[in-house]
């Protein structure tokens, strides 16, 4: 299924706080339509922070969010969540939930009070539970899979808000390298679907391979944004991470490689 | 289709509920000091029997018997909310104090201290303040955490003792009329009570229809419900409001009852299928459990009366013991 | 968390606490001169005083020598005892929420003394043992209950455990108390908290169990504080931990059993002074302790003469004063960031 609308997401400025501690000073992002979006960096540089800030779930202090051009806060939450859905890290669900409970709650900015559950939110449904390839788990409680089948489950639920923008807080934290990789993948195909999808990654290299643009912060700034082909350099894993490290390039992909990765700028320089 | 398989337990869960609440209220009518034939009873209900038993089914039981349904059903529905919106199957408005602070300024208007207002506004008035004291004492937090808990504790501490010194202050008599609402007892209610309290759980019903859906995205955490466009801010505000609401007036009627708030919900969650809000259910078997309560109550020791805080406070507190008991639980808090 | 120096600290009695132990001593005979000096009723506290020099109005010697004077002993020893058990009690479960009064000790302890007297007990040696078989069964009960996977570090589950315990029990002995209009009088008077119009003979026949209590607390006040560091860490310096649980649980069911045979169930008393006494003491245990010695009969004693001026001329019970005192410092505690711990 291919998407007609789009829709697209900016901070314009932003100052994002935690009670009275800055996390984020002065941000100003664009998310590319249709492509997917990596926001990277070190523990507690507001990569989380500002994904929260642009799915309106963290209120900025100075600065506005713009959906469509317009401030998010300002629309109604219901049209919102019509246009953009989020993956929060914390995702916690009632005992006993089944996955077909789940998914469907992603039809609710799509119902009224009056307007019952409807063809079109069926059809969203299954393309949802498709997607996500969740069709055989949707009797099974959330509690009794795995990691991976779960994600995919809480994924299947964003699809079915069909949104044009997805944004995602680290999709694949506490995940094996197996379903770490189903989900990526997953996140692909939805973007070759029309999604533009931000995701908050903190492994640099997952990021460099699954991403179209990347978002590197620290310290509450963007240091640097761009594809990762072309942003991604010694330097900036130096200055992101404090490692040194060498670049390859992927034979298969073409993305980059991160290699030898070390504290010291060269064991072999110190020995001597 | 799938909806209707979806409901199908739910609506099984409330058939059964509301069959088990027609069966005690059947039996409380017929069962006292003075027995009726269940036939009888069904005879005075339609009309057809004579003035005594009419007297006895109607003016003495049956007015009794709707004054705890009703109260059972606003303080379970109130219960189910409140753990809801606090996410935390231990937050019901009696263990946060809500209910002690309410008997507090009910007793208050009874003894004639304060404001000569009526019990109803005075109980709501109080579970009002105590909500908002919780509130601030707990911070930034909200309804989320253990603050929350342990304030409520400290607030029904202070309510119970504020109680107890008014009782002391006043003419036997007057103590004497108070006293019921200090233990929870369906002896004491005014006919104008009652009334208001259906007239509250008539718009609570109405209201929460209409947040009903926004209601069950608080399963999840703030950010999916926010996610899945709910305005969490307005649908908590009116959903404590509601939970204060339903509690105030209940406690008017028939006093601190609170365990209904916690058992009823966690029956009705029971029952049901997981992933939506039982707040039918809970209504329904808050006032089962307060119908059967009041009825074990009456006729235990008859003619001794035990007014029927005491009898939930000893069928409830076990099994609260065991929720708070059980090595693990990942459901609290 | 506790700092090394806690046990590391040699057990000499520091200066600074010293201090604060004669000034608390201090504030303790003002408290016992007040709780002489007035009452509720007309005798004036220049009458008082002046009988207590042995002159003055009879009536005055009359209320000084056989109301007053009683009612300040047992309200001393009340204090002592429910202080220096929620001291112990805070220490061994480290949690700084968990009083006797709000676990369902006292509770336990007054619905044991309520059974009694619905089967004809009615001298008060016997009222006190019942007491104190009803604290330790309440005792054992919260040990029971820390010892649950997981509730010993969740302060919060044990007191709405206790909570709910202490209200099973009240419903429970308000049943026994419907049941016969009798023993209702006299169940009432035993299970109001007040140290008020209780004979000097229940004093005597308390102070063995107190005087057991102390000893034990002398006894194991040491290896107590070194479980603070952890029980594998007591077990390391040669302590027994079962054993001290085993004592522990012992002493205060036999503090907390007498204090209710005293004054009834008085809650919160056990949470307010060592919350004092450690916001002096710091950590160790074993400074708090004996900071609590005059603060618990100083709180108890002014508690009372509260209970007697702010209704003037009717008093109010004590169990209601200092549940008014008590709430407050529960939310102070709560208030103050994260939950502390011992």
């Amino acid at each position: 299924m291919n998407l007609t609308e789009t829709a697209t997401l900016a901070a314009d400025n932003i100052t994002l706080a935690h009670r009275k501690f800055t996390v984020a000073k002065n941000l100003s992002v664009t998310l590319p339509p249709g492509k997917v979006t990596a926001i990277v960096g070190p523990n507690g540089c507001g990569k989380s922070t500002l994904l929260n800030g642009l799915a309106r779930i963290h209120a900025p202090d100075t600065g506005t969010v713009l959906l469509d051009g317009k401030d998010i806060h300002v629309l109604p939450s219901k049209e919102v969540a019509r246009k953009l859905a989020l993956l929060p890290q914390d995702n916690t669900a009632p005992e006993g939930l089944t996955v077909a409970d789940l998914v469907r709650f992603g039809r609710q900015p799509h119902q009224g009070w009056m307007k019952q559950w409807s063809r079109k939110d069926q059809q969203a449904f299954d393309h949802a539970v498709t997607a996500a390839d969740v069709i055989e788990l949707q009797d099974r409680a959330l509690d009794t899979l795995s990691g991976g089948q779960r994600q995919r489950a809480w994924i299947a639920m964003a699809v079915a808000q069909e949104t044009p923008l997805l944004l995602l807080d680290e999709p694949t934290s506490a995940l094996d390298l197996g379903h770490q990789i189903e989900v990526f993948e997953l996140i692909r195909q939805l973007a070759a679907q029309g999604k533009t999808v931000a995701m908050v990654v903190h492994d640099l290299a997952s990021a460099c391979r699954y991403a179209d643009h990347m978002v590197a912060m620290k310290a509450g700034k963007v240091i640097m944004e761009g594809p990762p082909g072309e942003i991604v350099s010694p330097e900036l894993v130096h200055t992101l991470y404090g490692v040194h490290c060498d670049l390859l390039e992927d034979p298969a992909t073409g993305s980059p490689l991160l290699v030898n990765m070390r504290r010291e700028r060269s064991d072999h320089a110190r020995c001597q | 289709m799938l909806l209707a398989l979806t409901d199908k337990r739910t609506g099984l869960a409330n058939g059964f509920l509301l069959l088990a609440l027609v069966a005690a209220s059947l039996s409380s009518m017929s069962l006292g000091t003075i027995s009726v034939a269940p036939l009888d009873v069904l005879g005075s209900l339609l009309g057809k029997a004579d003035p005594m038993t009419d007297f006895v089914v109607k003016e003495l039981r049956g007015s009794r018997i709707l004054a705890g349904l009703l109260s059972g059903a606003a303080l379970a529905v109130a219960g189910c909310l409140m753990q809801t919106l606090a996410r935390n199957r231990l937050a019901t408005p009696g263990i946060i104090g809500i209910d002690n602070a309410a008997t507090a300024f009910a007793v208050a208007s009874v003894v004639g201290i304060g404001l000569s207002l009526a019990p109803s506004a005075m109980a709501l008035a109080g579970a009002a303040a105590a909500t908002s004291l919780a509130f601030g004492l707990a911070g930034a937090n909200g309804t989320r955490g253990y603050r929350f808990i342990v304030a409520g504790i400290g607030i029904g501490a202070i309510a119970g003792a504020a109680t107890q010194v008014m009782l002391s202050r006043v003419a036997i008599d007057a103590a004497n009329a108070a006293y019921p609402w200090t233990v929870g007892s369906l002896n004491a209610r005014s006919g104008h009570s009652v009334v208001i309290l259906s007239i509250g759980l008539v718009l609570a019903a109405i209201l929460l229809a209409i947040i009903n859906r926004g209601l069950n995205t608080l399963q999840f955490s703030d950010a999916v419900a926010i996610a899945l466009g709910t305005r969490l801010r307005a649908i908590r505000i009116l959903g404590l409001g509601l939970s204060v609401l339903l509690t105030g007036l209940a406690v008017s009627v028939c006093g601190p009852v609170g365990l209904v708030a916690l058992l009823a919900p966690e029956l009705a969650r029971t029952l049901c299928r997981p992933g939506k809000v039982p707040l039918l259910a809970s209504g329904l078997a808050g006032a089962t459990f307060m119908v059967l309560a009041d009825l074990l109550g009456r006729t235990l020791f008859s003619p001794l009366e035990i007014p029927v805080g005491i009898i939930t406070a000893i069928v409830g507190s076990p099994y609260l013991l065991w929720i708070l008991l059980k090595p693990s639980n990942r459901s609290l808090t | 968390m506790v700092p090394n120096r806690a046990v590391a600290s040699r057990a000499s009695f520091p200066s600074r606490l010293l201090t604060t132990w004669l000034v608390a001593g201090f504030l303790l005979s003002l408290v016992v001169m007040a709780s002489l000096l007035y009452g509720a009723g007309p005798v004036s506290p220049g009458d008082a005083f002046a009988a207590l020099l042995g002159n003055g109005p009879d009536n005055a010697h009359f209320v000084v020598s056989e109301l007053r004077g009683p009612r300040t002993m047992i309200g001393l020893v009340t204090g002592l005892a429910l202080g220096l058990a929620g001291a112990l009690l805070q220490s061994m479960t480290r949690n700084p929420l968990a009083e006797p009064g709000l676990l369902g000790v006292s509770a336990g302890s007054g619905f044991a003394v309520a059974l009694a007297i619905l089967f004809g007990a009615s001298n008060a040696t016997l009222t006190t043992f019942v007491a104190q078989l009803g604290a330790l069964a309440g005792c054992a009960l919260v040990i029971a209950a820390t010892r649950v996977q997981g509730l010993g570090n969740d302060p919060v589950r044990l007191i709405l455990a206790g909570a709910t315990l202490s209200g099973l029990l009240l419903a429970l002995t308000s049943m026994l108390m419907l049941m016969d209009q009798r023993a209702a009088d006299e169940i009432r008077f035993w299970i109001t908290g007040s140290i008020a119009g209780k004979p000097l003979t229940l004093l005597s026949s308390t102070l063995p169990a107190i005087a057991v209590g102390l000893l034990i607390i002398a006894m194991v006040a040491r290896p107590l504080a070194a479980m603070a560091l952890g029980e594998k860490a007591a077990v390391g310096l040669g302590h027994h931990p079962g054993r001290i649980r085993f004592l522990i649980t012992l002493s205060v069911a036999l503090l907390v059993g007498s204090a209710t045979a005293l004054a009834g169930p008085l809650i919160f008393v056990g949470l307010v002074v060592p919350f004092i006494a450690r916001a002096f003491a710091g950590p160790d245990i074993r400074k708090t302790l004996w900071l609590c010695l005059p603060i618990g009969p100083a709180v108890v004693l002014g508690a009372d003469v509260l209970s007697r001026l702010i209704a003037a001329p009717s008093e109010l019970p004590l169990g209601v004063v200092t549940a008014l005192i008590g709430a407050p410092v529960l939310l102070a505690i709560v208030r103050a960031g994260r939950m502390p711990s011992l």
